[in-house]
């Protein structure tokens, strides 16, 4: 059973990256984009992950998916108004993209399946474990990014500020 | 650890500074506030404490690397207030600038896969904002829309080799992920090698190394010059240490896997940066991909990882980052009177304005690598190191791509000799001749006496 939504979640999620890269309409896109969200969601569940795929709904695919539409509405962005690219460029990327993915396929085929370290225990996603990791292991980075926030925030307002003459 | 408060202090409190009224004075409590972090850092030589659960590790490399983070960013809060002629802009540009700094000092003293990153982000973040402070013009915007779109990218490829290297080690610990590779005692599972890789590709980013350095010379050219002049030196050095201490801490004792890639990208970045570097009319795009040359330079230390490697790669980037300053500084004000960037602008400057002339051969000559200043040496040291692990291939190509370097910067210096006509002097401040004095004697004293900064590790 598990094995099964796996599958069918991992071909949801894949089917739907490539509709957002190949789709004319960029709304479609972040529509597609949406699917992709759930699917990786699902993922988490299977995962023992519940907080995280939450986290993940809520962050992702409701907040980020916001600010994609709303920006694609601020350009006024609909049908077929993306810049002209060169053949010989998309050609090329499409190549070294493929080759890059034969690569790593090639590589990663003969993994074993024990190689993955095995996790500990099955309640590790759940928020009260989680909880006691980020604030006892992990509170210095929890504190250091606050300063991440903190710049990127300033560098908005400094950005979006007018400029006094 | 006291670095990084204090310097976290500092930047919160120049934001403040608009609030409490003391903005007249935020350059001096900048510049104490530099001295005391500096101050901190010095004291925790030798301890080699560990903090947090093994986040972070303050050793002698951390040290020493934090400390020459903290000294180039103190000389360029001296060169840089004449630029910035709004009150308010300082404030932002100052605190972001701290904010990088402490960035930089994370990635000099992470001991986990995590802080690595997040220091990696708050070095770039607040770059590529600055890269973009200039808002009218459409350089600028170019360059910061470049940089943060190819940054995510390598971003990308970053977390994508770290969570290879998690699934085949199981933790994020640098200690743990090393104890894992001796372990297999040779027989590295090859999600590992991936993951490797993948970082690989995601720090010579970071480093601007060929063939991922195509960002480097549209944002070194589009953003303030002031702003080059900082990701030129500090981030690169912080990039630096970080991309070392990854190797030679954690994947040293895989080193069969990824040595050929590095040697690979040593020599791609030493040709291409040294050969297009000839070709260019605007000094600071040649200074641009000269950047990209010494990249190519120091990565020769990552490969060679003996005991020498690193006061080699210390000692490269003190003395790059000394003289890349003092360029940017001198190019700051020609660029300011002439109204562009180009080489022929520094035409007659040695009649004109001797000092200028006179610190700009310096760095020059530093960064060609002309005995007896300090680039001779930092390029001696890391050839020794290379040659002593028989890279001798790698230093051939590197010695030539030197020889090709001597060619390009000798023309900056035959252009400062060069006559004209107009004898527009350059007005220079007093603080600004002080720093231009300054940076010169410490070219020339490392130049003398290397083992001041090169034997301390």
């Amino acid at each position: 059973m598990v094995q099964y939504t796996f599958y069918f979640l991992s071909f949801l999620a894949i089917l739907s990256a490539l509709m957002v890269v190949v789709s004319k309409n960029p709304v479609h896109s972040v529509l597609y984009l949406i699917i992709t969200f759930f699917a990786i969601a699902g993922h988490y569940v299977l995962m023992n992950a519940q907080f995280l795929a939450a986290v993940h709904i809520i962050v992702y695919a409701g907040a980020i998916m916001v600010l994609f539409l709303y920006v694609i509405m601020m350009l006024n962005l609909n049908a077929d108004v993306e810049p002209h690219k060169s053949k010989w460029l998309k050609f090329a990327a499409t190549i070294t993209g493929g080759l890059l993915m034969i690569v790593l396929i090639g590589a990663l085929r003969n993994v074993s399946e024990n190689a993955a370290a095995g996790l500990p225990g099955n309640d590790i996603g759940l928020v009260k474990n989680l909880g006691r990791v980020l604030f006892n292991d992990y509170a210095l980075p929890f504190e250091v990014s606050s300063i991440l926030f903190l710049s990127a925030m300033v560098g908005a307002v400094m950005l979006g500020k007018k400029e006094i003459k | 650890m006291n670095t990084l408060i204090i310097l976290s202090a500092v930047g919160v409190l120049a934001l403040f500074s608009e609030m409490l009224n003391f903005k007249k004075a935020l350059g001096a409590i900048i510049l104490l506030g530099l001295v005391g972090a500096f101050a901190a850092d010095v004291m925790a030589w030798n301890t080699n404490r560990h903090y947090y659960n093994e986040m972070m590790v303050v050793d002698n490399f951390s040290v020493a690397f934090t400390g020459l983070l903290i000294v180039i960013t103190f000389l360029w809060f001296i060169m840089s207030p004449d630029f910035f002629r709004e009150p308010s802009s300082r404030i932002d540009h100052f605190a972001l600038i701290i904010f990088a700094l402490i960035g930089g000092q994370l990635m000099t003293s992470y001991n986990n896969m995590l802080m690595l990153f997040l220091g990696i982000e708050i070095l770039s973040i607040p770059m590529f904002i600055l890269a973009g402070s200039n808002k009218s013009d459409l350089k600028s915007n170019e360059a910061a829309l470049k940089y943060f779109l190819m940054a995510a990218f390598a971003t990308g490829f970053l977390l994508f080799g770290m969570a290879l290297i998690y699934g085949a080690t199981g933790s994020f610990q640098i200690q743990n992920i090393t104890q894992f590779i001796k372990s297999q005692q040779g027989n590295i599972p090859v999600m590992l090698v991936a993951g490797i890789l993948m970082m690989l590709v995601g720090l010579a980013f970071k480093v601007s190394a060929a063939p991922f350095h195509f960002w480097t010379p549209d944002v070194y050219t589009g953003s303030p010059t002031v702003i080059t002049a900082f990701m030129s030196t500090v981030v690169k050095t912080a990039a630096f240490a970080g991309f070392f201490r990854l190797f030679s801490m954690c994947f040293e004792s895989s080193s069969a896997t990824w040595a050929n890639t590095i040697w690979a990208l040593s020599a791609l970045t030493i040709i291409i940066g040294n050969v297009t570097a000839v070709y260019q009319t605007s000094f600071k795009r040649m200074l641009a991909y000269s950047s990209i040359s010494h990249a190519g330079y120091m990565l020769m230390a990552i490969l060679a990882l003996n005991q020498y490697a690193q006061g080699s790669i210390l000692f490269y980037a003190t003395a790059y980052s000394i003289s890349s300053i003092t360029a940017f500084a001198v190019l700051l004000l020609v660029s300011h009177l002439a109204g562009n960037d180009s080489i022929e602008s520094f035409n007659g400057l040695a009649k004109k304005n001797p000092l200028l002339a006179f610190a700009t051969v310096l760095a020059m000559l530093s960064l060609a690598g002309i005995p007896p200043l300090a680039g001779f040496f930092a390029k001696y040291y890391i050839f020794t190191a290379a040659l002593q692990q028989h890279y001798t291939g790698l230093v051939i190509i590197a010695v030539m791509g030197s020889l090709i370097g001597v060619y390009y910067y000798f023309r900056i210096i035959i252009a400062l000799f060069k006559s004209e006509n107009d004898d527009v002097v350059i007005p220079v401040n007093n603080t600004f001749k002080v720093f231009l004095v300054v940076t010169s004697v410490a070219a020339l004293l490392l130049g003398i006496m290397p083992q001041l900064v090169a034997g301390i590790l």
